[in-house]
């Protein structure tokens, strides 16, 4: 059995000091030195699987090819919300024309992952694992970015998904953890009349010897009290936060209740499906439609919601790939390569659309058949890492991507 | 003991030292051949528990002492050998599953998906005469329908006069008003006798009978069920949702056969090597494949040789779907060129078997387009390498197994062709020169002679023969079996026995089973159980009795191992660090509290059998909690969770608590915490 760094960490400070209540400074001096001002920035990650139709999303309506590809599903010009008399959002995306006009968001297009595949699986996997074209990797890109930097607050809650099971992204040696429901995270779902039990079993695990699940059950039960403390039961968004109803909307606000609960979240992950339209994919109303308004409306509800605790925060979004630039036999759209991505925040230099747009013109698709692909997420990435977080350690968190800061596109002030 | 006490002479003397010596020599002899005896049993028990760790999915009452009296080589050695055991017992609690025994094809008709339904709308497939069929196809037709509706009002709808988020549109409150109807409903048939109530929900409108069961409380649905014939049940269940019967009754059987099954080796081997060769019951057609594949696929091979169930696999539609090799087709084929096909073979590949082409699953109506300009454009198809690559890095030859990607397209050449016979009706593999990719292809350094179907066969037996993958199954095999970083030394052992055997897996399992790796002591309680291994093992270890799995399904997909559901193509991992984490952690905790205290529908646990009705009668909580360290973890408690748990025992709130005398059932806490404990974590 591999001792993680963590359970080496903390069973190790338990050998020294021998009892289950670890000084709290004892774990913070083992995390070395703190990174100075880098506690309050906080990354939320989002992933939406199954391949979302970046063309749909972001609309290029000033290219003729666009509409001459897609004649059944295009969105009409008239229709498109225009950002730059080039590019333009899906109608159904409205929610986020505000904060495209108060510059915070920003668009990054023909942007992804390199490798070639089209299996949701492996580009699913290759994102996640921030290693495209790497099956080996064991770990994800946002543990690593938890696990090359040092952070003052010895938190759980640190790196937190929101979900049932840690995903790929946040798997690895860093502690990370798992909620599925911030309101029923506790022994008996956080019943008061359960807590002597909960005390019975944090006693036990605190005492086992057994490294790998004294050291999970360590961070649970202190997630489980920090929590508690926050008093989650009794959370009211901000006015004008209406989140959608549904699992994405849910997971955002919960997201949301963590970060305005002062737990230290420093990073967020959680993910929406639903994307993946090779039939009857729809253009101004439809399949795509209804998804892109439960995404967009989710995310401007958890922007409003922050409020001020925006500023500190950048939200980034990816898809495992695109989708190709015909529209197929079935009014829908088959496997692509390079996709849209958002990053929303308060430090974003918002209202402009990054990256080097390649054209749609038959010469310059992808294989002939994909929007081709300018922008590799990792420097999307590594730039909200870099600049935002203030983790230099690309490297780790991307190995063997030369993630020069020269060649950032500097969405970040 | 003083053979010669009374002798006076020196040389007496020295006689009687020696006898002394000798006897204390004797004695001490005695002694130690005593106490080996006691250290034997104890050693032969211990062994006993860790076979019934790593054989079976854990101990029940009774087992480690069943195994040690049998002696565990000889329980070992009739695991190997699963029909000779008899299982009649468990199979009586699948006899209501009837779709266990179904053809993909019966399945397909029983429980009909939307392409299904829309060839009966459409005049192509007669509509059913059987009453209880013909419920089902009209409930799926009204559903189909309805849908088809819903899509046309909303693509009719306009930004302008969309209904705001969170505003119940008037369908939706129709819908609300047809299912509080339609549960008005339950309470009269669930008065009336088994018969009479089937009569009177064949009776009933349509939306009533399609509502029936969508969201009806555990203990309602339970009533509304009881004393119906199986295929009364299904019946009633899929006017509601077909595609869940199905689901349903294979994860309920896995579920099920974990906790009962007496060929316990046989049921983790399935486990294993579905999970080996994983398909996703949630990828479109999948939903109809899944039980054919695990039952003639997967079981039939397990302990065979891993030629045959490679091959069994590579040409189960269940894989040719689930990693789309069905529609790869050579870029130089015949159907590449566009030489024309049968009118009918063009209709089944332009869709999926059982519906159009689409991920993740769902049925959405077919629509073509009207002008005949858009029928001539061929769909974007090709070579699909998503087997190809599978194939070799996750079936056989593992990740370093030295493929290139070159061989992966290779692979790719020689397997297209392979795809399913009649797609839409269910049907099996076959082969289509059509598709295939013409010429002699190279793979590991090899070349493959043009020869249709059997280039496939001949990589695939290549494969199996293969060092690289002799040594890969071995290191998964002791993976699951031993610990997470098996010794080399075993995978090396396995690996010859393998090679030697030609792929016999259970000469394989034989050598890990007698080798000193397998007994070491470091292997003992090395794995954390995955969720399902730690839901059936509390299962097992506290003989539960489950009459409707289903909530243990839902706890399971909670605890992120939906049966089946495993969506990529490396199945569940095994590994601890996977599932030790925060929300798993307090779910098993809340499990164990939930099955002790009997919170858990459909499941029932009683404390008594466990202890022999003696503790209990009693009511005395540290007797009750000896002797469930005893049935619950075979003494294996350490210090600090027998102390802990004494501790809450001893609590003042508690102790009231325990001698109150209307709530007995209140030491079944302890088993809940034992369940929850570090120790009942690891096997």
């Amino acid at each position: 059995m591999s001792i993680t760094r963590r359970a080496f960490m903390k069973g190790g400070a338990m050998a020294v000091v021998g009892t289950a209540a670890i000084p709290s400074f004892l774990t913070r001096a083992a995390w070395g030195a703190v990174a100075p001002g880098a506690s309050n920035k906080r990354l939320v990650v989002i992933f939406q699987r199954g391949a979302a139709d970046g063309l749909n999303i972001v609309v290029p309506h000033a290219e003729h090819a666009y509409y001459a590809m897609r004649p059944s599903i295009n969105i009409p010009r008239q229709q498109v919300i225009d950002l730059n008399g080039f590019f333009g959002l899906h109608p159904s995306l409205s929610s986020f024309k505000p904060l495209w006009n108060q510059d915070h968001l920003a668009i990054v297009h023909a942007a992804g992952s390199p490798d070639t595949t089209r299996s949701h699986f492996d580009a699913q996997d290759y994102m996640e694992s921030g290693t495209p074209g790497v099956k080996a990797t064991t770990d994800g890109w946002l543990n690593r970015t938890v696990q090359s930097q040092p952070y003052p607050v010895d938190s759980p809650f640190r790196a937190v998904a929101l979900g049932t099971s840690l995903p790929r992204i946040l798997s690895g040696k860093a502690a990370a953890v798992a909620v599925s429901n911030v309101n029923g995270f506790g022994v008996s779902g956080g019943n008061p009349a359960a807590a002597p039990l909960g005390n019975t079993f944090e006693a036990m695990y605190a005492q086992s010897v057994d490294t790998v699940l004294h050291s999970t059950a360590t961070e649970t039960f202190e997630a489980v009290k920090m929590l508690k403390s926050a008093d989650p039961r009794h959370y009211t968004p901000a006015p004008g936060a209406n989140y959608p109803k549904g699992r994405f909307g849910d997971a955002l606000q919960q997201t949301a209740q963590l970060i305005k609960s002062n737990l230290g979240v420093q990073i967020a992950f959680t993910d929406i499906g639903g994307w993946d339209h090779h039939v009857n994919e729809g253009a101004v109303e439809g399949q795509l439609s209804n998804v892109l308004r439960e995404f967009s409306q989710s995310i401007a509800s958890f922007w409003t919601d922050l409020g001020a605790l925006a500023e500190d925060t950048v939200v980034v979004t990816m898809s495992e790939f695109g989708r190709t630039a015909r529209e197929n036999g079935n009014r829908g759209t088959d496997h692509g390569h390079a996709n849209v991505m958002f990053i929303l925040g308060g430090p974003v230099r918002g209202g402009r659309v990054y990256g080097r747009w390649p054209g749609l013109e038959p010469s310059q698709l992808n294989e002939g058949r994909d929007l081709a692909l300018t922008t590799d997420f990792r420097r999307v990435l590594g730039e909200a890492v870099s600049r935002h977080l203030g983790n230099d350690h690309l490297n780790s968190v991307f190995p063997g991507f030369d993630n020069s800061p020269r060649e950032f596109l500097r969405y970040l002030g | 003991m003083n053979l010669g006490a009374t002798s006076p002479t020196s040389r007496h003397k020295l006689q009687r030292a020696g006898c002394l010596v000798l006897t204390l020599l004797l004695a001490a002899s005695l002694y130690a051949a005593k106490k080996s005896k006691v250290s034997d049993a104890a050693t032969e028990q211990k062994r006993a528990l860790h076979a019934l760790d790593r054989l079976a999915f854990g101990p029940r009452p009774g087992d480690v002492q069943f195994v040690t009296a049998m002696g565990v080589d000889k329980w070992i050695e009739q695991q190997l050998h699963p029909d000779k055991i008899d299982d009649s017992a468990m199979q009586s609690r699948l006899a209501g599953y009837r779709t266990l025994q179904m053809s993909s094809r019966e399945m397909l008709l029983d429980f009909p998906p939307n392409p299904v339904l829309k060839a009966v709308q459409e005049g192509k497939l007669p509509m059913p005469r059987d009453p209880y069929r013909r419920a089902v196809y009209v409930a799926g037709l009204d559903r189909m329908e309805q849908k088809q509706e819903q899509k046309q009002n909303a693509a009719e709808a306009t930004p302008a006069n969309a209904q705001p988020n969170g505003i119940a549109t008037p369908v939706a409150m129709q819908r609300q008003q047809d299912r509080r109807d339609a549960h008005g409903v339950v309470d009269d048939l669930i008065a009336l006798r088994a018969d009479q109530r089937m009569q009177r929900i064949l009776a009933l409108p349509v939306a009533q009978q399609r509502d029936l069961t969508q969201g009806l409380p555990f203990e309602k649905r339970q009533a509304l069920l009881s004393g119906l014939t199986a295929e009364q049940c299904e019946t009633v269940l899929a006017l509601n949702n077909p595609a869940g019967v199905i689901n349903n009754e294979v994860q309920s059987a896995k579920l099920l056969r974990a906790v009962y099954s007496d060929r316990q080796l046989e049921e983790v081997l399935t486990d294993f090597w579905f999970n080996h060769f994983n398909v996703f019951i949630g990828k479109g057609a999948d939903h109809y494949l899944v039980t054919a594949y695990e039952r003639d696929v997967i079981r039939l091979h397990v302990l065979g040789k891993f030629q045959d169930l490679l091959i069994a696999t590579a040409k189960s539609p269940a894989m040719l779907f689930y990693l789309d090799n069905w529609q790869s087709e050579g870029p130089d084929s015949d159907a590449a060129h566009g030489v024309p096909e049968h009118p009918h073979a063009q209709a089944a590949r332009m869709n999926g078997p059982f519906g159009p082409r689409r991920w993740p699953p769902g049925y959405p109506p077919p629509q073509q387009k009207p002008n005949a300009q858009n029928k001539q454009q061929k769909r974007s198809s090709g070579l699909n390498e998503n087997y190809a690559r599978e194939l070799m890095e996750l079936h056989t030859l593992g990740v370093n197994g030295g493929y290139s990607q070159q061989d992966v397209t290779q692979v790719a050449r020689v397997f297209t062709g392979w795809t399913i016979e009649e797609p839409r009706q269910g049907g099996g593999f076959t082969f289509k020169q059509r598709l295939h990719e013409p010429g002699k292809k190279t793979v590991l350094g090899r070349t493959i002679k043009e020869g249709g179907e059997n280039e496939g066969v001949q990589v695939l037996e290549m494969l199996a023969r293969s060092p690289a993958t002799a040594r890969f199954i071995s290191t998964e095999l002791s993976q699951r079996f031993v610990s997470d970083t098996p010794p080399q030394s075993l995978v090396d052992a396995m690996a010859k026995t393998y090679l030697k055997s030609d792929g016999d897996l259970r000469e394989v399992l034989r050598t890990m089973f007698h080798s000193p790796e397998f007994w070491a002591p470091e292997a003992y309680r090395a794995r954390v159980k995955t969720p399902f291994e730690f839901v059936v093992s509390s299962l097992r270890a506290t003989q539960a009795d489950i009459t409707d799995p289903q909530p243990l399904l839902a706890t399971l997909n909670k605890m992120g191992m939906l049966l089946y559901g495993s969506q990529p193509p490396t199945g569940y991992s095994t590994k601890s660090d996977v599932w030790v984490n925060s929300a798993a952690l307090l779910d098993r905790m809340n499990f164990g509290l939930a099955l002790s205290t009997n919170h858990l529908p459909g499941t029932s646990f009683d404390l008594s059998q466990l202890t022999k009705g003696t503790a209990t009668s009693d009511n005395d909580p540290y007797k009750v909690q000896l002797e469930l360290e005893q049935t619950l973890l075979a003494g294996n408690v350490s210090q600090q969770t027998h102390q802990t748990i004494e501790e809450r025992i001893a609590a003042p709130q508690a102790i009231a608590q325990f001698a109150d005398p209307n709530r007995p059932t209140n030491v079944n806490v302890i088993a809940g915490l034992l369940l929850g404990s570090p120790e009942f974590q690891r096997k």
